[in-house]
């Protein structure tokens, strides 16, 4: 490690915060995508840890989405940058890099909403909140673009690494599932099912608590 | 239909209840190791990025092995490093493609020959 051409990190601060929080961002987003996925494939090796797998993909999307704020929000802070609220929120808009820039808000945007569209699922409809939020795969792909095209650490080792070694099997995962068939591993037999076990198991409980 | 009190169901009933407990338990214990792991993980890259940047190794920037990444950032805005020039004395020579950060001595030099040979015709 040279020291020559080391830098007073006082005046980047928002900016190192921006960086970390985006890459903690992409690793999350990944290990979310994982747990998913693994949350759609019901059974087999994860059979009897299918709440606690669904838990972890609920945790890891808000820690995902909470990270996705700090990595936008820390940039109104950065001085050299000097972005506006509509330059961050905005796709396409930035001076910075437009196109990636753009691709990252919109992917920001894309899993806000359907990570968060969760919450509203009894009023979305069960059925079309679930072919909806696969879509989250999708703005996934394009927070990995986004890094990758604007990220400044993108050539770095210990960055492509922490990008690979968590995505690989997401994106294994997701290739599985799309060979499969997206709507063939939780067939509306089986989501029905569960969604009355489900039921089933909440009324029986408010009973018994009763 | 069995009573109420009947000792089997009332075992049923706490066995349910148990179950459901421990089940909230697993989830909020979850919840709690991805949110510390969350925190862990964004401060172990804050210090990389950190230890990366006040080295003088970080991509956008240290001078000299990635300059060309640098030269694509800087079409629109002029180096980052503008902050804290005091920092980097020494390197500022090195660096010729920043004329607009720097006034390096063969930006100075280069105007001098041609009067001589205008003046010299």
């Amino acid at each position: 490690m040279s020291l020559a051409g080391a830098v007073s990190a006082g005046p980047h601060i928002f900016w190192i915060t921006s960086r970390a929080a985006g890459t903690a961002a992409l690793a999350l987003s990944s290990l979310a995508v994982c747990a998913g996925l693994l949350v759609g494939a019901r059974g087999g090796a994860l059979k009897g840890m299918g709440g606690d797998v669904k838990a972890l993909h609920e945790a890891l999307s808000l820690a995902t989405l909470a990270a996705i704020a700090v990595h936008g929000a820390a940039l109104l802070g950065d001085r050299y940058l000097h972005p506006s609220m509509f330059d961050i929120s905005v796709p396409f808009t930035g001076a910075y890099r437009p196109f990636w820039t753009g691709i990252g808000i919109v992917a920001g945007w894309g899993i806000a909403a359907l990570g968060l569209s969760y919450y509203a699922r009894t009023s979305v409809g069960q059925a079309r909140w679930r072919s909806l939020h696969r879509f989250t795969a999708l703005f996934w792909l394009l927070g990995i673009g986004h890094t990758l095209g604007a990220g400044t650490d993108a050539g770095q080792p210990w960055f492509l690494a922490m990008l690979a070694v968590p995505a690989a099997p997401a994106v294994v995962l997701l290739l599985r599932r799309l060979g499969r068939g997206y709507g063939k591993t939780v067939s509306p037999v089986s989501s029905s099912t569960i969604d009355i076990a489900t039921a089933g198991q909440t009324s029986a409980a408010s009973r018994i608590s009763s | 239909m069995p009573p109420m009190d009947d000792p089997g169901l009332l075992e049923a009933k706490g066995l349910a209840r148990a179950k459901i407990r421990a089940k909230r338990r697993r989830v909020r214990t979850v919840r709690r190791r991805t949110l510390r792991g969350s925190l862990v993980l964004f401060a172990v890259v804050w210090a990389i990025v950190f230890a990366q940047l006040v080295s003088g190794n970080d991509p956008a920037l240290s001078r000299a092995p990635v300059a060309d990444r640098r030269t694509v950032a800087h079409k629109v805005r002029p180096p980052r490093t503008e902050f804290a020039p005091e920092a980097e004395p020494e390197p500022l020579e090195e660096v010729a493609p920043e004329p607009e950060f720097a006034p390096e001595p063969e930006v100075e030099v280069a105007p001098e020959p041609e009067p001589i040979v205008t003046g010299a015709s």
